[in-house]
């Protein structure tokens, strides 16, 4: 019997040590991809890096501002697209009744297009755009990246809304204050912190993607201001340089793979910041 | 005895196919104080908020009968403008957090698009704030946000927010259910003073409250009216056995 | 300021047109793979050759590429993730430590896949390489056991966040129960914890795998890049994801954008009904824990 105790005990502690061994095995794989990240492109980081395009092939040296303004312009086009449709569709949710039919099939098109790869959507993006048009532009892979940000933008929205006390809408009403005006100016207004985070995410989500470019933005050696052209972007630039056989691209390349984590580790802080401030006290 | 305001006819109430209220007809008195009083569940809250037509706010909700303000219908009317005119104060205060306390009480000019000019809105906070007794307690801090206040400060802030759209008609909803004593009487008082602008419609289980600030008293049982009159005489000689033993505690 | 018919009209559009957005993506994915799945029917999911010159197009080798790179990245994954659930779950569940633990796994997360690929070409790839030459196999280093390989590691937030979820989620009162009865806290995780939450267990890997399918950069970079027919784990292939990305630039014509367009929507089915599977179950079970 006492054998027995002091066996399960060991058993005990054992799956322990091999589950933490286990899970501590995950950072391996993080600390590799910091390290070759971080000790190569810190290389390429200086102030040309910020401010020239890529160099011809062969040269050094040469930076990614083409890349950092099409990343810019593309997320920031995509935002304008994507939270306003997104937001009023979220409201639309949290305002469609409990037995509506119409707000099942929405959930499930927003579940259905959460879930459809992002190759998929530059590929449909590429359809609609870029065929018609016949010419590459950043304009198509806005779309592209609006359409992956729109169901966390959707759902973020309905959610956030559903943890508003229901006697602030009230209160409202009570006013005389008609239904729409009260969701717009008093419902969105009070969830500003989980409707940001969600646009924080989505951005986050985004900001990285590289699949819905490539036949959309295409990418471009020039800094283009213009979005009915084709434009590059941090994730793309990382892509094509990557896939290249020249050194002095490669460490391009590991520069952009470093500000673009850096930039993604911001916008987790940013959440964690828009969380702490921006929490409306109910 | 006072002016009509509001003459209640043959209202029925239904969500669903449940019916919530039978039949209820009465009337209200302009510049008085009127208690709807009964156990929980006696429909008292549906009661006033048919009146301001919030009840309907579910789609599954129905209401039947007439209420007339000013010759008018209001079951007739466009909800919104009813509801301007009669404001409604809540169990719990619900100032909007996002907005400081000076824009609380002009939050219905704001959210309805209705321009004031600088001098005006001043005046409307002042005189709102004063009616609702708490102007001397945040005329130094106007652009705090309103929920920094304690619960009974919040309270008057939302009695404030209600009588700067020069509302006819308040209804009050256990207005002072989650406050402490303190700030019950505080509210309490308000109401006597504010009885010289609105008329005071104000429902409560709480039957010393009701006797205490109410001119007259409507007591309602599953849904029906079963005794309405003036507070004293309802309080001291009922008519109705029912009334007498709920006011005794048998029941509720 | 806007009126309240103009939002009204507003809030409506929009829901409305995310309806018809869904609606009309999936019928451009159709009505573009048209010329394709005339000509080739069926066949389209069973031959073994993508040929462009010849024109004979087969889905086949890159839908067992998919299948096999993604189960194979979730079996590698899988002992992690399910560590992970457990000790931030379980044991770690609150605190500094944990609160750290979770970041550098959002971290994890927050990688983009084309750096994962960049890291996987630079780092892995050399790594296999070496490996396959010891085992005496032909040293592609790149190819479907490399893609694997990233993949697990990029899932792995994934599927053990949601698993620590659930694992913290079950409910005290069982846990409890257990541990008062005289189990060991493995018995407990073991008996009671895990058999409680296995149906949300595997809907964080269902929607790992959901991932792993539609992973993109990551597979491309690595995975070689051949339409020929995978004969081992070792050997270098495409996944339906890879092949559009691969491909897209060499289209000639609209008939061969056509079958690249029917592969997309194969992709897009696939992955479609492995999210909505576990969605289904997430949905069933939070019905559950709310009775």
């Amino acid at each position: 019997m006492k054998n027995d105790i002091f066996f399960r005990k060991l058993q005990s502690s054992f799956f322990f040590l091999v589950m933490l061994v286990l899970s501590l095995m995950v950072f391996l794989p993080l600390i590799c991809i910091l390290y070759y990240v971080i000790s190569r492109g810190i290389k390429a980081i200086n102030l040309d890096f910020f401010t020239q395009i890529p160099s011809h092939v062969g040269d050094s040296g040469g930076g990614v501002l083409n890349a950092i303004m099409g990343s810019f312009y593309m997320v920031f086009l995509s935002i304008i697209i994507a939270v306003p449709w997104g937001l009023s569709a979220g409201i639309f949710l949290y305002d469609a009744p409990d037995d509506s039919r119409f707000a099942y099939l929405l959930r499930l098109s927003v579940d259905i297009i959460q879930s459809i790869p992002s190759i998929v959507i530059g590929i449909v993006a590429y359809v609609w755009f870029v065929m018609p048009m016949q010419k590459f532009s950043a304009l198509s892979g806005s779309f592209a990246l609006a359409i992956m940000m729109l169901p966390m933008i959707v759902r973020s929205t309905e959610e956030t809304l559903r943890l508003i006390p229901k006697t602030l809408k009230e209160a409202s009403l009570a006013l005389g204050v008609p239904h729409y005006t009260t969701l717009f100016k008093i419902m969105i207004p009070s969830g500003v912190s989980g409707i940001l985070t969600g646009g924080a995410l989505s951005i986050g989500r985004v900001v990285g993607e590289t699949a819905p470019l490539i036949f959309t933005a295409f990418g471009s050696p020039y800094l283009v201001h213009n979005i009915l052209k084709p434009m590059d972007a941090l994730p793309l630039l990382i892509y094509n340089c990557a896939m290249s056989p020249y050194e002095s691209w490669h460490t391009l390349a590991w520069g952009a793979s470093l500000i673009l984590i850096f930039f993604t580790l911001c916008i987790n802080l940013l959440i964690k910041i828009i969380v702490k401030k921006w929490e409306v006290v109910l | 005895m006072s002016n009509k305001i509001l003459d209640i006819k043959n209202l029925n109430a239904f969500y669903q196919n449940h019916q919530i209220l039978h039949d209820v007809t009465l009337n209200f008195f302009s510049n008085k104080a009127t208690a709807i009083m009964g156990p929980s569940g006696c429909g008292k809250t549906t009661f006033i908020r048919c009146i301001n037509r919030m009840h309907e706010l579910d789609p599954k909700a129905k209401v039947t009968g007439e209420i007339i303000l000013h010759n008018q219908n209001t079951l007739d009317m466009d909800s919104i403008l009813v509801r301007r005119k009669i404001g409604m104060v809540f169990q719990r205060a619900n100032p909007f957090p996002t907005m400081s306390i000076y824009d609380n009480v002009l939050a219905g000019y704001k959210l309805n698009g209705i321009k004031k000019s600088r001098d005006e809105k001043d005046e409307i906070v002042q005189d709102s704030l004063e009616k609702a007794g708490l102007w001397h307690e945040v005329k130094d801090f106007l652009h705090r946000k309103g929920t920094l206040l304690s619960g009974g400060q919040q309270q008057r802030l939302c009695i404030a927010r209600s009588l700067a759209m020069k509302t006819e008609i308040l209804l009050l909803d256990e207005p002072t259910s989650a406050l402490d004593p303190y700030a019950t009487a505080n509210i309490e008082e308000l109401i006597e003073e504010l009885k010289k602008d609105v008329t005071i419609i104000i429902v409560t289980h709480n039957m010393s409250q009701a006797a205490r600030v109410t001119d007259y008293t409507a007591f309602l049982y599953e849904g029906k009216l079963i005794e309405f009159g003036e507070t004293e005489k309802l309080f001291t000689v009922p008519k109705h056995k029912m009334t007498e033993e709920y006011l005794a505690g048998r029941f509720g | 300021m806007l009126g309240e018919k103009t939002l009204k009209i507003f809030v409506f559009i929009s829901a409305a047109s995310v309806l018809l957005l869904l609606f009309v993506f999936a019928s451009t994915l159709l009505w573009k793979s048209l010329p394709s799945i005339r000509v080739f029917g069926y066949k389209f999911l069973t031959g073994t050759t993508w040929d462009p010159i010849s024109e004979s197009f087969s889905a086949l080798p890159f839908l067992v590429g998919t299948l096999v790179t993604s189960f194979l990245a979730l079996l590698i994954s899988f002992p992690f993730s399910l560590a992970i659930g457990v000790v931030l779950g379980e044991y770690f569940n609150t605190g500094v430590w944990s609160y750290f633990f979770r970041s550098l796994i959002e971290l994890l997360a927050g990688i983009p896949s084309v750096v994962y690929g960049f890291w996987g070409l630079s780092f892995l790839v050399p790594r296999v390489r070496d490996l396959q030459v010891k085992f005496g196999v032909m040293p592609y280093g790149v190819g479907i056991f490399t893609s694997a390989l990233v993949l697990a590691i990029m899932i792995i937030p994934f599927s053990a966040l949601m698993l620590r979820e659930m694992i913290y989620l079950v409910p005290k009162k069982y846990k409890e129960a257990a541990l008062a009865l005289g189990a060991t806290r493995f018995e407990m995780i073991w008996k009671v914890a895990l058999p409680y939450a296995r149906s949300g267990i595997f809907a964080g890997f269902m929607l790992a795998l959901g991932r792993a399918m539609g992973e993109t950069m990551a597979v491309t970079m690595v995975i070689g890049n051949s339409n020929d027919f995978p004969r081992s784990i070792f050997s270098p292939g495409n996944t339906m994801s890879s092949l559009v990305a691969n491909e897209f630039a060499e289209v000639s014509d609209n008939f061969y954008l056509s079958t690249i367009i029917q592969v997309a929507l194969l992709l897009f089915l696939v992955t479609i009904f492995i999210n909505i599977i576990s969605k289904y179950i997430t949905r069933k079970l939070s019905v559950r824990s709310s009775l």
